[in-house]
């Protein structure tokens, strides 16, 4: 099976005005052509297979955006090569387009003042989309989402979560190779989220549509994803399986304990005890994340003893969230 | 994947249209209270006209229907700008909130796509009044009607409307670059204004201005000499047509320009 997605190398700079502070400052920069090039993407290459789906992930301001737009056309890389289905997006826009989706969580593409059925159409002949595939996808999109109530509704009338679930259908409407999801479940509830995933995923499965998906939701890492890619500062930090992921901090585990008491208080006095391993707390518990290869869970829970009645205990694998966590702050050891 | 041609592009154009014509339709309030708005915006040109006139008979040689009939003619050509290409106005709060990033993904023309969007109803309003306007200077005028006439009339009218459009592209797109692109494209739709008056009322520098600069003349006044002075008609009415072409060409492509050179905001 060949790529879907090749990316070689591929750098992106920008060109930022050096602004200077205070009033007189921004005279001066009215004149002043002293620009510094700030890198958002650094040599990353990939390549994605036909049916994947991919979650690239990062914190904010890690370049992701930047390479999507890359990818879909929107922005030429500074060097490198990029190949969307066998395309040079920037060169063949309108070629590159007929082959992807976009959705981009917060900001619909859909007609503001038309019902959902009539975007639709439009889009049909946007995408020249025949008569049988279009019925085809309709009866899909019937089977796996009540899409009744959606048709017919304006789209400035719809919740956000109704208008996240049709830009995603709309985005897969003309069958496209891929599509790139950035941020679909911001801002929505919880079975709004668990709807989306689901949808995503039957259309992964039935299309054998390769999906790229950015978000800071690990619940939709977790639900969608066997394959994750991590950028931090626009340099690569990570390209594989999830489990893979786990495997690397597989040595990390939670200690959650329950102590009377001020739990913030006692997570400061904790985190001086025990440098080595970071202490948080929520209203219930006191979290403990405890490096196996230089010290033990029960160690440290004896060290605890000494000092504190512990009420109750729990001991938790790591989580996705706690490993990309760690990624964002300290890489990849 | 095949080549789309102008009639892809009129059957989108026309899909969206009904839709948005149907949906606006449905918020009837809002459409009545934009027609008189509309309407009411015309009289009260209209009046300020007419009060000009009834202190001074004529300018600088040109009558009453004369004026009349530029101002008419101005109307009807500013129709095709106000209809289809309204979105101009809305075009520097996509580019600042990032949200002009959504037309850059459809497998159409990008210009076309976001022009597409809105079809302004309140212009055929003011069609309406141009032509009505117009009609009446005609026939006061005495001009007669040919076949040649009509025809010289619709291809002089689309070279004024090809000029009005190209102004409000090239000044709506200096939103690309720069972010109070409002005032340009405000005082450029201002200066239209002065496309109703016979351009010879204007000093030498402001007549070489709205020539071949901010070229206004070009809407109202040298197209319609071909109408009303038949015997003298300067060779820049002419070859307006072929000005209205190459500036609206012009302004398509700085648009474009600054479309896809648009990276938007981050997300």
């Amino acid at each position: 099976m060949s790529a879907i997605i090749e990316i070689k190398h591929v750098t992106k700079e920008f060109k930022v005005l050096n602004r200077r502070e205070g009033l007189k400052g921004s005279i001066r920069d009215l004149f002043s052509r002293d620009y510094k090039t700030v890198r958002a993407v650094d040599d990353i290459s990939m390549s994605i297979e036909q049916g994947e789906i991919v979650g690239y992930l990062g914190p904010n301001g890690a370049g992701k955006s930047t390479t999507i737009k890359m990818m879909t056309g929107v922005l030429e890389p500074t060097s490198g090569e990029i190949l969307v289905g066998g395309n040079v997006p920037y060169r063949n826009r309108t070629k590159n387009a007929q082959e992807i989706g976009v959705v981009f969580g917060q900001r619909t593409q859909l007609w503001w003042a038309l019902p959902l059925i009539e975007s639709f159409r439009i889009l049909k002949d946007i995408y020249q989309i025949s008569d049988a595939d279009y019925d085809e996808m309709l009866k899909l999109y019937q089977s796996l989402v009540d899409i009744e109530p959606l048709l017919h509704k304006p789209v400035r009338q719809m919740s956000l979560g109704q208008r996240t679930l049709s830009d995603i259908l709309a985005a897969f409407l003309h069958n496209p190779k891929i599509v790139f999801l950035d941020e679909p479940t911001i801002g929505l509830d919880v079975s709004m989220k668990a709807k989306i995933r689901t949808l995503i995923h039957a259309l992964n499965q039935q299309k054998h549509t390769t999906v790229i998906l950015t978000t800071h939701d690990m619940g939709d890492v977790d639900a969608l994803c066997q394959r994750i890619v991590i950028i931090d500062k626009g340099k690569m930090l990570y390209d594989n399986d999830i489990s893979h992921l786990k495997q690397f901090f597989g040595s990390y585990r939670t200690l959650k304990i329950r102590i009377k008491g001020d739990l913030k208080q006692y997570a400061e006095e904790i985190t001086e005890k025990l440098p080595r391993c970071s202490v948080s707390a929520d209203d219930e518990w006191i979290s403990v994340l405890v490096d196996e290869s230089q010290t033990t869970v029960m160690q440290v829970l004896s060290e605890l003893q000494k000092d504190y009645k512990i009420r109750d205990m729990q001991l938790e694998e790591i989580s996705t969230e706690e490993v990309i966590k760690k990624i964002y702050e300290e890489g990849v050891k | 994947m095949t080549q789309k041609g102008l009639r892809f592009y009129l059957r989108i154009y026309g899909k969206i249209l009904a839709q948005d014509l149907k949906s606006k339709m449905s918020y009837r309030a809002d459409f009545i209270i934009s027609t008189i708005g509309m309407i009411c915006t015309n009289i009260a040109g209209f009046i300020s006209f007419w009060i000009l006139f009834s202190r001074f008979p004529s300018i600088n040689g040109w009558g009453y229907y004369e004026i009349l009939f530029l101002y008419g003619f101005s109307l009807v050509s500013l129709t095709p700008v106000q209809c289809f290409f309204d979105n101009n106005w809305s075009l520097r709060q996509y580019v600042y909130s990032g949200d002009f990033i959504k037309y850059c993904f459809r497998p159409i023309n990008l210009f076309f796509y976001f022009q597409s969007e809105v079809f302004d109803v309140k212009g055929l309003g003011q069609l309406a009044f141009g032509l009505g306007t117009l009609i009446y200077a005609w026939v006061k005028l005495g001009l007669g009607f040919s076949v040649l006439m009509i025809l010289k009339m619709i291809v002089f009218l689309l070279t004024a409307s090809l000029i009005m459009i190209a102004l409000q592209n090239a000044a709506a797109a200096t939103c690309f670059w720069i972010q109070n692109s409002f005032y340009v494209l405000d005082l450029v739709m201002r200066f239209k204004d002065y496309a109703k008056y016979p351009i010879t009322i204007f000093n030498s520098v402001f007549r070489f201005i709205f020539t071949f600069v901010i070229p206004i003349a070009f809407i109202a006044y040298y197209p319609s000499l071909v109408i009303l002075r038949p015997d003298a008609v300067p060779v820049l009415s002419w070859i307006s047509p072929v000005i209205g072409l190459v500036f609206f060409w012009l302004s398509y492509r700085f648009w474009m320009f600054g479309a896809l050179k648009y990276s938007g905001t981050g997300s």
